[in-house]
């Protein structure tokens, strides 16, 4: 399954990623190639939007986890948005949902 | 009810076309789909919801990509697959699923964190976190090595109450 991921930067500093399909074992390096620009630029904040992603695995996870390092080392902020019942539990499940901003729906 | 077509006892469930699937494969990234649609299959025949049915798949999923990488290191490899359903003496429905590979014998770690200690990014190891959710998600996780291979039975006891979600009345 193909992953398209989309990223907005705006002039504040801020960068919007939307990610729509699978996040998987298979997919999570297109994932990759688009954060790890945006953590070498000067970001202040990435925010990922995931209300397009029905599943995702422990490499999706792993994935997004360098965005939280990333966040830490530079203190910036690392948000994800919209996450569908299916992937929010698998944050839970690997009792990671309290380790990551995890905005509310809409938010 | 799925037992009533079977038998009370759900006898003979597990030989039936309802109860289990076979499969070869190989370890080609591309064959986690079809893996997933049959683990899906199994799910949509225990009336799994859409949270029990993704755990499930994910679980299978993430024992598949372990043999894949770190069982035979990426390369091309034969893995037998076999998941069937089974009613237990609680009359609980189980889905069982087994793998069994020809690769070197492996040994799975998982990571611990979340129980004594919170988790925080460093503890995402690779590799280690599928193993983690593989074990949060399955009621049994089993390994046996093998002479030429392993052998893994990973075994889900729906919930809900001894009859699954969204079960037939």
């Amino acid at each position: 399954m193909k992953l398209d991921v989309r990223v907005e930067k705006k002039e504040s500093g801020m960068a919007k990623v939307y990610v729509q399909g699978d996040v998987t074992i298979q997919t999570s390096p297109e994932l990759r190639k688009v954060l790890k620009p945006l953590f070498v630029a000067k970001q202040k904040e990435i925010h990922v939007y995931l209300s397009d992603v029905g599943f995702m695995d422990s490499s999706g996870i792993a994935t997004l986890v360098e965005g939280l390092q990333w966040a830490r080392d530079m203190q910036g902020r690392f948000v994800l948005h919209d996450l569908r019942d299916t992937v929010r539990d698998v944050f839970r499940l690997a009792k990671l949902d309290t380790v990551f901003e995890i905005a509310e729906v809409g938010a | 009810m799925l037992e009533n077509r079977l038998g009370d006892s759900g006898e003979g469930l597990e030989d039936s076309q309802i109860g289990k699937l076979m499969f070869q494969l190989n370890t080609k990234k591309d064959c986690v789909h079809i893996l997933r649609s049959m683990v899906e299959v199994m799910a949509m025949r225990a009336h799994l919801g859409e949270l029990e049915s993704n755990r499930v798949i994910l679980a299978v999923d993430e024992l598949f990509a372990n043999i894949t990488q770190h069982g035979y290191g990426d390369k091309p490899g034969r893995v037998e697959f076999e998941a069937k359903l089974h009613i237990n003496h609680h009359r609980q429905k189980e889905l069982h699923f087994e793998f069994r590979d020809y690769a070197p014998v492996m040994h799975m770690k998982r990571f611990t964190c979340g129980e004594d200690k919170p988790c925080s990014a460093s503890d995402v190891l690779p590799g280690g976190l599928g193993i983690s959710l593989i074990h949060s998600i399955m009621d049994v996780v089993q390994h046996e090595a093998l002479t030429d291979g392993n052998h893994w039975l990973l075994i889900y006891i729906c919930k809900s109450d001894g009859s699954c979600e969204g079960e037939e009345s």
